[in-house]
């Protein structure tokens, strides 16, 4: 008997139930086809658009336009990408630790024998520098075993004003101007080095722009005319910053020195305070720090005290009217904010200071604002260096900001010129490219930190000294130290 | 929570937001009205002290903001409409007032010219 499932039975059974035969012989197949889609009806339109809910109203949010894959990750705590801006990293593990380095002591400080020397900044003086915010993030500090600057010309020209201000008791104002990268700041960063060494009085005002880019509360100084305005939070840390970086282990000055005079301010101060009590009374009541830092200037300009260094960095952003706005709705000029008058009116020479000192203003090239007066000041100070006859003129289709021209007036003025002991009280230190000697040193020590590997020749150190501009010195680690191959 | 003018604001809000939140007070109002007051454009309204705020709340009383600006424009314009002007009609029509052509780009007209022009103001924070 053949099978049940035989085919030719098939023959033998009504239509029907051949079908159904057949497809429990074969399963349903479902084939591809494109007609389904192509012949369904078109999707329903979207409702029309309501209105969008009103303000305050909860409605359902399904979020069902946004995609699947969101970025989940955690997002950094609020302040820690500032501070990973802002981050000053002073010591490079993997670098060699270089054996003939040497810290600067006063005595290189007031000489002229360590010219052309690479001098490493002492360990107390780099906590006083960070406390002054000298360092920069965009300087090569983070590729060296520690901090140290190389003695150049212009360092030792800065330290001869410095003996000169200290030995005669002069107010000495040097501007520093350069090329981009020509190290302007790290210039500034040598003369406050040598001034905490020296043990001076250190106040430095870490970026101009910080003070008027209007980030900080600021409130008219009642009883000024014109009025001036005080910035009480940016004044508080200034005081602590200053308490900060000149109150070392080894001098302890602020805190051995007593408040000699009566002075007015808005918070009690307790019985024979101390400097340091001072300042303090102003670091935890800032609405006090104004007055509190005007008494401290007054203590410090007391007959028998220290010299005071008085620095600036990007003064460009100063020479101009700020961002911040008086009542009548109108900028207020960077120069009637009280600590910019303050800074503006030593280094102009209308206040001088009793105990000598020096007040330095460095110029910025990657961020400054058009300051046309205060660089025709410069050029003319430049100019006048080489070749007094040939001074440039104002050109009349500039803006002129007569403010800032009145302030830079002894760098116009030839009468300004002669200071005693041929060192002029204002003055413009061009910061140049390095000679080919001092790139030679600079690059040795690149070579012993082990962050050069090449053989320090005279053709290497001309060809990298060519490379970057005729030595300027920025240009010269970028092309020996960060972009080697 | 800092209030100014009985309206809460959380600490993090910009000073200059926070005022511009009231209907009739925008850009130039709000600055100089931190101007007046020697407030920092980045302000936030928890930085300022309890003085500064009442001031400001005081200075925000004196003005006219908020549901007494709503009610003058839209008198100003049921005014026009009520004496027949062309004008008011072309408000009541929600249509351009200022002889725009109507054919296309009327959206602005249509949004706004109304006879309760800014809305009714329940909604106000």
């Amino acid at each position: 008997m053949p099978p049940s499932t035989c085919l030719w039975t098939l023959t033998q059974r009504s239509p029907e139930t051949a079908v159904r035969f057949l497809s429990k012989i074969h399963p349903q197949v479902v084939y591809f086809s494109t007609s389904q889609a192509r012949y369904a009806n078109p999707s329903p339109k979207k409702k029309t658009m309501t209105a969008a809910p009103k303000r305050g109203t909860k409605t359902l949010n399904t979020k069902k336009g946004r995609s699947a894959a969101q970025d989940t990750g955690k997002r950094p705590a609020p302040g820690d990408r500032k501070q990973a801006r802002k981050r000053i990293v002073l010591t490079n593990d993997n670098a060699l630790a270089v054996a003939s380095l040497k810290d600067m002591d006063k005595a290189d400080t007031t000489s002229e024998t360590s010219q052309g020397q690479v001098l490493g900044i002492p360990e107390a003086t780099v906590d006083a520098l960070r406390a002054v915010e000298a360092f920069k993030t965009t300087q090569g500090w983070n590729l060296f075993r520690r901090p140290a600057t190389l003695m150049r010309k212009e360092t030792i020209e800065l330290a001869k004003v410095m003996n000169e201000a200290e030995g005669q008791k002069r107010t000495l104002r040097r501007i520093l101007s350069g090329e981009r990268l020509s190290g302007k700041s790290t210039l500034l960063l040598q003369a406050l080095s040598m001034a905490f060494v020296r043990e001076w009085v250190v106040i430095n005002l870490p970026e101009a722009q910080d003070i008027v880019n209007a980030h900080t509360e600021y409130a008219p100084l009642p009883d000024s005319q014109p009025t001036q305005y005080t910035q009480d939070t940016y004044m508080a840390n200034l005081l602590g910053q200053i308490l900060k970086a000149n109150s070392s282990a080894s001098n302890p000055f602020l805190a051995k020195t007593q408040v000699t005079a009566n002075h007015t301010l808005p918070v009690a101060l307790p019985a024979n305070a101390s400097l340091k009590q001072l300042i303090e009374v102003g670091i935890v009541s800032p609405e006090a720090s104004w007055p509190v830092f005007l008494a401290l200037w007054r203590e410090l300009t007391q007959p028998g005290r220290p010299p005071i260094m008085l620095a600036i960095d990007g003064t460009a952003h100063v020479m101009k009217e700020s961002d911040y706005l008086n009542a009548q709705v109108k900028p207020i000029h960077s120069f009637d904010l009280a600590i910019v008058r303050h800074f503006i009116d030593h280094l102009s020479g209308a206040k001088s200071l009793p105990n000598g000192g020096v007040v330095l203003a460095a110029t910025s090239q990657s961020n400054a604002p058009k300051t046309p007066a205060l660089d025709f000041s410069i050029e003319v100070a430049e100019a006048r260096r080489v070749n007094p006859n040939n001074i440039p003129r104002w050109n009349p289709y500039k803006n002129i900001d007569p403010r800032v021209m009145e302030a830079f007036k002894d760098l116009h003025s030839p009468t300004a010129e002669n200071g005693a002991g041929g060192v002029n009280a204002m003055d413009v230190i061009k910061v140049g490219g390095l000679s080919k000697d001092e790139a030679r040193s600079i690059m040795e020590y690149y070579a012993e930190s082990g962050m050069l590997r090449a053989k320090v020749d005279d053709g290497f150190v001309t060809e990298k000294w060519s490379l970057a501009g005729m030595g300027n010195i920025g240009e010269l680690e970028r092309a020996s130290v960060r972009f080697r191959i | 929570m800092p209030f100014i003018s009985n309206i809460n604001f959380t600490e993090g809000t910009l000073v200059k937001r926070s005022l511009e939140t009231f209907f009739g007070v925008g850009p130039k109002v709000s600055q100089s009205i931190m101007a007046r007051f020697h407030i920092q454009p980045w302000a936030k309204v928890g930085s300022l002290k309890q003085s500064t705020l009442l001031d400001l709340t005081a200075e925000l009383s004196n003005m006219k903001i908020e549901n007494d600006l709503r009610r003058e424009v839209q008198e100003n314009i049921r005014r026009l409409r009520d004496m027949g002007a062309y004008r008011g009609r072309r408000h009541a029509m929600g249509l351009p007032v200022r002889g725009q052509r109507t054919r296309t780009q009327i959206a602005t007209a249509r949004k706004l010219n109304k006879t309760n022009r800014g809305g009714d103001g329940s909604f106000g924070m």
